[in-house]
């Protein structure tokens, strides 16, 4: 066929609505691919950029050693920016007060991401400045001010030097890390780091060369250096896991949801291609008859199919564009970071999503045109040879693979989900089978209306079990992304919860604990105590020299050592977020002198059930046994301690306590009062890391919800798609109905009493894939526990059945009003 | 002698049924000359629809040849055949079969420019005017009456110019006078354009306005009848 004629049969053909769904059905594949993967994009893009604030950098490479100087000539050659921070506890000294702190020294330069927070009144908001402490100053925390009684432009004593405080030290990006790093910080320049003369050989050192440029740069970079144990490689995911889980689990989360975005868009993009196809076997036999012969037929239909393809790729990219533009625009408050530019994947990845679609989706059906019999002009009767099955499923299913590979770029995301839904395709195959065949026996003590539908369903049987499957397919993967949803959601704020303990308190000791509770319930939240704290080491393993032991091991064990001083406990239970792997709990009254070790901390050291422990404490000794191992939740904001014993083995030694409490921010100054009165306590302020935390959950969820809504807007595009598939069978029956002397009242309720059946039947199909899919999902994907859903086993069925009905009964309504003669000569 | 331009040699058709096999058509012969008019008349199911679909290059035959204007159609496949069809045939239709999505002067023009030949608008126009549907041009099917859409179905067969039109009922659909109205226009088109015409209809005086009628039974070509044979047989049939 000629270009100007396959236009012209184009036009027509989308004038006349014949398109319009396949049409509309690519505009949303093409639309949500490219908005989704836009958004995505950029928001990537802008979380990597925040979360790049936790590291103070884009990389760091971390080290107890020195950082050699080789390392940063090969990072300016790269053209590379990079600062070098050391930090070292310390006790600093101001007249007869004294206080360990967290030493941290800069260059200029630094932080190279995010910004430093200062102020010239501590406890009070500070603003953002460019520049490091000169030297000769330093910047304290705020609680250092009443703890060490000094004001600015004091003079304080670092090791052997005696340097000027200058200013507050508000906030800093890279303050996040481990618990028990969280002490109190003072801030100096790297140049006065000799002139205190702390840095000596054994000292707990801890060098970072921050790092920041391009991405390819800092890739080459980590492959040319002669990175090794000592000098550790850290990306956010590394320093942040907190950050780095939630960030892969909302990266799988707007992928599967993207995904399944495509998955409904691709089935309706295949239905209404199929329906086209159908009512347009006659004009393919007229045009054979006039001598189009089949390779033109197939030329004619695949170019009418590429226009479809191009204008609907052409929508679809504006469409994706103005979609994601919107959403940049409303979540422009949530955003603090100006979003990136997004780059040309997202338009390419849109197109191509098109084209899939079209070639593998809506493609079988048209070359199907081509083996229509002109005999059918004469012979109305004359079937068409059903469309091979295994070509029109294998190009969907190859089709899905390219796609699903394509966009997720994870095969294991890809086959859950495909492994669900074959899975669910068959099993519930057979379950919607049974449904409708139980359907009949139901029908034969019915009203008429209701015997109607039925016995419609039942002569339907085949047509009807595939459009259970397809209506329950929908309803399943919009079950299965509203419950993985609210799974994440929920995982996440109960990480962070609004009221979640921001500031801890330690070193309290035993006289002190009545005074510190009292005060802290009169300002702020009440805190329970939660644990004693004591400080020792471990002496000997065994036996065996400590030190020995670890050098028997004869491997690097990085910053930490068998015999650094840690922080012990008692319990009489495990605390909540902790798990058992090996061993068993001692009982509440057991006297005897346990102790439980977390998992890594024993591997690191070759500790096994059994072994004999002496520890140091203030200078008493006492053994205790390994009973058991835990593994341990770092990412919980809650203290966390590698050694644990049992109430017997420590109740006797003096401990300090340690507490929680809640401080909003405009409360800070009880921080003040606090110190001021018990100037050796400790406290920990993590509210600023809570903040950043919730900030990046916050953005995350938006973009989730945004994923939810477009998705939802697919399914409902198959449902549409897969009603108006089987409408013409239907109305023609009902029509004939009519003529036969059948009231207005009886087919439209017949037909509502057919949707609402059907309907009921996919829901209760879909709840249960919607179960196994998310079970599979949460357990392999996203590392959350898998338990049932009770309300959605209500919740299914009626939605499916109130949804189909209603969109079902919606688009037949105008045929069932017009007179029955209209009606069977339109489907002639 | 005039030459032959449809011809038809022990053609058969059998098809597979749930029950065994079920012959249609059984050895059939027949020699169409060219510019003659011949009618296909017969019981319903006697087959002659088949035969006109397997004369046409419509359908194809389980056994036996058939030539139309020297292309063996029996030996050719689908892609030649609607070659030939193009070339060759024209087509009327029961149910008129016009392309609703596309007005009359289009539906007119389709043949012509499905065979890649401009001009078409002109030609379908006066084609229109002849069929008196000359102000009728940019209607679609859905706003013509059976009789207008066959109307325009026969300008359509005739855009081609057809060496031979096959015609399925071309009054079945259409009142006495309409198909009248239809059936004299067939004849004067057929006439002006020296085309030759196989028709299949129960339209007894739509088949005596042809020069032959061959008549189908059981799925054999039955031997023609007398005049007088003929009379006894609708006396019989009155009776």
């Amino acid at each position: 066929m000629r270009g100007g004629l396959i236009a012209r049969l184009a036009w027509r053909d989308i004038r006349s609505g014949e398109m319009g769904l396949l049409l509309v059905a690519l505009v949303v594949a093409v639309g949500t691919v490219t908005s989704i993967s836009l958004f995505v994009d950029r928001l990537q893009n802008a979380l990597v950029e925040e979360s790049a604030t936790f590291l103070a950098a884009d990389r760091q490479i971390s080290s107890s050693e020195a950082t050699p100087d080789a390392f940063r000539a090969a990072a300016a050659t790269r053209g590379l920016q990079h600062v070098q921070t050391l930090v070292f506890p310390s006790m600093v000294f101001a007249g007869e007060r004294n206080q360990l702190v967290s030493v941290k020294a800069v260059e200029t330069g630094y932080p190279l991401r995010g910004e430093l927070i200062v102020g010239d009144v501590p406890f009070a908001r500070g603003y953002p400045t460019d520049s490091v402490p000169a030297p000769g100053s330093v910047w304290l925390d705020s609680r250092l001010f009443p703890a060490m009684g000094v004001a600015l432009g004091d003079p304080i004593e670092v090791g052997l030097a005696e340097l000027t405080v200058t200013r507050v030290l508000v906030a800093e990006p890279d303050r996040g890390g481990s618990f028990f790093d969280l002490g109190p910080r003072l801030l100096m320049n790297l140049a006065d780091v000799p002139a205190t003369e702390v840095v000596q050989p054994g000292s707990r050192l801890s060098y970072r060369l921050l790092l920041a440029g391009a991405a390819d740069e800092l890739a080459a970079l980590k492959e040319a250096l002669p990175l090794n144990r000592n000098f550790r490689w850290v990306s956010v995911r590394e320093s942040s896991p907190r950050i780095g889980s939630a960030l892969d689990r909302a990266e799988s989360f707007l992928l599967l949801g993207g995904l399944l975005g495509v998955l409904l868009a691709g089935v309706a993009v295949g239905l209404s291609a199929h329906r086209y196809a159908q009512r347009h076997f006659d004009h393919v036999g007229v045009l054979k008859t006039l001598g189009a012969t089949p390779q033109q037929i197939l030329q004619g239909f695949l170019g009418i199919l590429l226009m479809i393809g191009a204008i609907a790729i052409a929508l679809g990219l504006a469409a994706g564009s103005i979609l994601h533009i919107a959403i940049v625009e409303v979540l422009a408050s949530v955003i603090p970071v100006s979003l990136p530019a997004p780059g040309a994947r997202p338009f390419a990845l849109g197109a191509m999503t098109g084209l899939i679609c079209a070639i593998a989706f809506a493609m079988p059906a048209f070359v199907h045109l081509r083996n229509v019999s002109p005999m059918r002009v004469i012979r109305r009767d004359l079937g068409i040879a059903p469309l091979s099955r295994w070509v029109s499923y294998g190009a969907a299913f190859a089709g899905f693979m390219v796609l699903l590979v394509w966009y997720t770029k994870s095969a294991f995301l890809t086959f859950w989900t495909l492994f669900g839904i074959i899975a669910v395709s068959a099993v519930f195959g057979g379950l919607a089978f049974m449904l409708l065949r139980g359907g009949r026996m139901m029908g034969m003590q019915a009203k008429s209306a209701w015997r109607l539908a039925l016995s419609g369903l039942q002569r339907r049987r085949n047509e009807n079990t595939a459009q259970i499957l397809i209506f329950g397919l929908a309803i399943m993967l919009l079950l299965v992304l509203v419950l993985i949803r609210t799974a994440l959601l929920s995982e996440w704020r109960s990480q962070v919860p609004d009221n979640a303990a921001n500031h801890f308190v330690m070193n309290v000791t035993a006289d002190q604990v009545d005074g510190v509770q009292a005060t802290i319930d009169a300002g702020a939240s009440r805190g329970d105590f939660l644990y004693p704290t004591i400080r020792g080491r471990v002496l000997t393993v065994n036996g065996i020299e400590a030190k020995a032991w670890q050098q028997a091991l004869q491997r690097e064990i990085q910053g930490t050592r068998l015999t650094s001083e840690r922080n012990l406990t008692w319990s009489i239970a495990p605390p909540d977020n902790n798990k058992l792997v090996a061993g068993e709990w001692w009982a509440p009254a057991s006297s005897a002198a346990e102790v439980s070790i977390e998992k890594e901390y024993a591997e690191d050291f070759d500790l096994t059930l059994g072994d004999v422990l002496e520890f140091d404490i203030g200078g008493q000794r006492t053994t205790a046994t390994v009973t058991s191992i835990r593994e341990l939740e770092w990412e919980s904001l809650s203290p966390n301690f590698f050694i644990i014993f049992s109430p017997g083995a420590l109740q006797q030694f003096p401990a300090t306590y340690m507490t929680s409490f809640y401080l909003p921010k405009e409360n800070k100054q009880f921080l003040n009062r606090l110190l001021s009165a018990y100037p050796t306590i400790t406290v920990i302020e993590i509210d600023a890391v809570i903040e950043q935390v919730q900030r990046i959950v916050d953005q995350v969820t938006q973009a989730v919800e945004l994923v939810l809504a477009l998705v939802l807007f697919s399914g409902c595009l198959v449902l549409i798609a897969s009603i108006q598939a089987s409408r013409d069978g239907r109305i023609a029956e009902h029509a004939l109905v009519r003529t036969l002397g059948g009231t207005r009242q009886l087919v439209g309720g017949s037909l509502a009493a057919e949707f609402l059946v059907l309907g009921l039947f996919a829901g209760i199909v879909a709840v249960f894939g919607a179960e196994v899919t998310v079970a599979l999902l949460q357990t392999q994907v996203f590392e959350l526990g898998a338990e049932p859903h009770p309300w959605i086993w209500l919740l299914g069925p009626v939605v499916g059945a109130v949804i189909i009905t209603a969109v079902g009964y919606g688009s037949s309504r105008s045929l069932i009003d017009s007179p029955p003669m209209l009606v069977l000569r339109g489907l002639n | 002698m005039s030459r032959a331009v449809v011809s038809a040699e022990k053609v058969a058709k059998v098809v597979a049924t749930a029950t065994g096999e079920l012959v249609i058509l059984d050895g059939i012969d027949i020699e169409i000359n060219e510019g003659e008019s011949v009618a296909i008349v017969g019981a319903s199911g006697s087959g002659k629809t088949t035969l006109l679909g397997i004369l046409a290059g419509l359908d194809t035959a389980s056994g036996g040849t058939v030539i139309l204007m020297d292309a063996v159609l029996s030996d050719m496949d689908e892609e030649a055949r609607a070659l030939v069809r193009g070339q060759h045939i024209g087509f009327v239709f029961q149910s008129f079969q016009l392309l609703a999505s596309l007005t009359a002067r289009e539906n007119v023009m389709l043949p012509v420019e499905l065979r890649g030949d401009t001009l078409a608008v002109e030609q379908a126009e006066q084609l229109l005017e002849k069929v008196g549907l000359g102000d009728r041009m940019d209607h679609y099917p859905r706003q013509m009456s059976g009789g207008e859409q066959q109307r325009v179905a026969i300008a359509r067969a005739f855009a081609s110019r057809p060496t031979v039109l096959f015609a399925d009922e071309p009054t079945g659909n259409l009142d006495t006078r309409t198909g009248e109205m239809i059936s004299d226009l067939l004849f004067e088109l057929n006439r002006e354009f020296g085309t030759t015409l196989v028709l299949v209809t129960h339209d007894k005086r739509l088949a005596q306005s042809c020069q032959r009628t061959i008549t189908i039974a059981a799925g054999r070509v039955e031997p023609p009848q007398t005049e007088a044979a003929e009379v006894l047989s609708t006396e019989t049939a009155l009776s």
